[in-house]
């Protein structure tokens, strides 16, 4: 092929044309047949013209993700002259003007953004919140011990990100009742269903606290997330108005909740349908801790992938993309290409050289990672110690109908022996961990702590 | 063989996002900024016996952003 066949604008036509398959995201057909997705198009176009929803590039190759994604010189997530990482693209308009936190920005506002909240989220700054995960998971557990059966999601996989959440945010932990259901719900309903209406309407309410929260931040600072959005320099003394920090403080609640939980939960599951690896996973916790971690991320991707819109004319991979195209990277599609992952659609516990994109790559990579990764451990550690021969039962347990955003579970109920409780419940423990946050400080950046030495 | 490692290695500063696998699969190898996360070779020469680490780390790096300035002879050989 000629360099001048390549520029000229027939060829973008033909590279779609090419390429065209029609694969609905909505459906949960995706979900259900989701490995004979991915092997047949990873068979080939691993960029595919995807002919549904307006049309869009699907990005599901690992290679193709890897060049895709770092390439913010020609691609956008911006939500105001593109309609951000939605695919369908969504008018902010249409949503009351909020957009999606920094990651529906591009740089240099983005970066801003993401460099006032590094140091309330580094691997140093979430060390510091351990003791509170330990303890608001051990009480999770503590109201349900007892009984020998247990939600893993409802009582134990929503509560713990939730309540923590809350607690980096600097918001009062009690608030996390008010967070949680709509930061699931709006994730799981559907579009089209008939609930959809009251789920928008929950959001728009929790939206509404969030003002409250705000305009309190900004005459009675408080250390957080929240304050270090509201103080945030975005270049030469500009700040973020309301409706900037609705969405950025969103973001971090759709981070931080429902990906999380559904990490665990699927985890869970798996887990109790293999009680041998999950035996192994007891014995052998402080070797197979981390690489079973990063294995379940790849394998339940979360965040299935992100939307963005084609600046420039370009060529990547042999696909010639156009200013203006629409383009969806499939994280969850490369973390199951045979090329890089061997026996990609197995779970191995012990699997090395998993460089997965769970968290997305470039620099939009998910700045929450590091409350995930110890998030979903101290959850794991703790179900495997108190409860280590759970059953699951699958007539109770509910997947997303979708896996349009978040590749999540409703509902996991599962029975164990019972065991003996080791303090009080969630309600009353909050409360007395909203005592030790607010003494000694924790919700400060991690800088600012560092002078005084770091708590035992 | 133990003997002296010739494996050098460097974080590209611009491509690292601070995914932290490096440090996960290499602990002694590589140093984590408190502030953001982002991962720095402690020395650019690998001491000896860590070669393998080393590499585990090369391999998982999601941004693949460590870079090996030279290996014995056999450079990136992934099993
Ligand atoms: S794994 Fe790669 S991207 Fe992550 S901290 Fe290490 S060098 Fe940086």
């Amino acid at each position: 092929m000629s360099v001048d066949e390549r520029t000229t604008p027939g060829t973008a036509a033909a590279s779609k044309a090419e390429r065209r398959i029609e694969l609905d995201r909505y459906s949960s057909d995706l979900r259900l047949s989701f490995v004979d997705w991915a092997q047949k198009l990873h068979a080939g176009p691993r960029i595919a013209w995807n002919d549904t929803h307006g049309g869009y590039w699907f990005v599901n190759g690992n290679q193709e993700v890897f060049d895709v994604a770092r390439r913010a010189d020609v691609l956008s997530n911006d939500a105001v002259r593109y309609g951000g990482i939605g695919i369908p693209a969504m008018d902010p308009a249409a949503r009351g003007g909020v957009i999606g936190g920094f990651l529906e920005m591009d740089p240099p506002r983005q970066r801003y953004h993401r460099n006032a909240l590094n140091a309330y989220l580094s691997p140093a700054a979430v060390a510091r919140w351990q003791p509170v995960m330990d303890e608001i998971t051990r009480a999770a557990i503590d109201d349900h011990i007892e009984s020998g059966s247990i939600d893993f999601v409802e009582d134990l996989a929503n509560v713990v990100p939730a309540v923590l959440t809350m607690g980096l945010l600097g918001l009062p932990l009690e608030d996390w009742v008010i967070y949680n259901e709509p930061s699931h719900a709006g994730v799981y309903t559907p579009i089209d269903s008939p609930d959809w209406p009251r789920v928008q309407q929950l959001g728009i309410e929790m939206g509404m606290r969030t003002l409250e929260h705000i305009q309190r931040a900004r005459t009675h600072p408080r250390p957080g997330l929240l304050q270090a959005v509201v103080d945030a320099d975005l270049g030469d003394g500009d700040r973020a108005d309301d409706l900037e920090v609705i969405g950025v403080v969103g973001l971090l609640i759709g981070g931080g909740f429902d990906t999380t939980t559904a990490l665990t939960a699927h985890a869970l599951e798996w887990l109790g349908e293999h009680p041998d690896q999950r035996e192994r996973l007891v014995r052998e916790w402080e070797t197979l801790r981390d690489s079973a971690t990063e294995e379940f991320l790849r394998f339940y991707t979360p965040a299935q992938g992100d939307g963005r819109t084609v600046t420039q004319d370009v060529e990547i991979d042999g696909a010639h993309l156009s200013a203006g195209d629409r383009l969806w990277i499939s994280w969850a599609m490369a973390n199951r290409d045979e090329t890089v992952f061997e026996d990609a659609n197995e779970i191995r516990l012990d699997r090395t050289g998993n460089r997965h994109s769970s968290f997305g790559l470039g620099i939009h990579r998910c700045i929450g990672s590091n409350v995930a990764r110890a998030t979903f451990k101290t959850m794991l550690k703790a179900v495997l110690d108190r409860m280590p021969d759970f059953v699951c039962d699958p007539t109770g347990t509910v997947h997303y109908e979708t896996t349009q955003v978040i590749n999540g579970m409703r509902f996991l109920p599962a029975t164990f022996t019972p065991g003996q409780r080791q303090g009080p419940g969630v309600e009353e423990t909050i409360a007395g961990l909203q005592r030790v946050i607010d003494s000694q400080g924790l919700a400060e950046p991690v800088t600012v702590r560092t002078g005084r030495g770091t708590p035992g | 063989m133990i003997g002296e490692s010739r494996m050098r290695i460097r974080v590209d500063g611009e491509i690292c996002q601070g995914h932290t696998l490096c440090a996960m699969s290499a602990p002694d190898l590589f140093v984590l900024s408190d502030e953001d996360g982002h991962a720095q070779a402690i020395h650019e020469e690998v001491p000896a016996g860590q070669e393998d680490r080393a590499r585990e780390a090369v391999r998982s790096c999601p941004e693949q952003a460590i870079l090996v300035l030279s290996d014995e002879p056999a450079v990136g050989a992934v099993r």
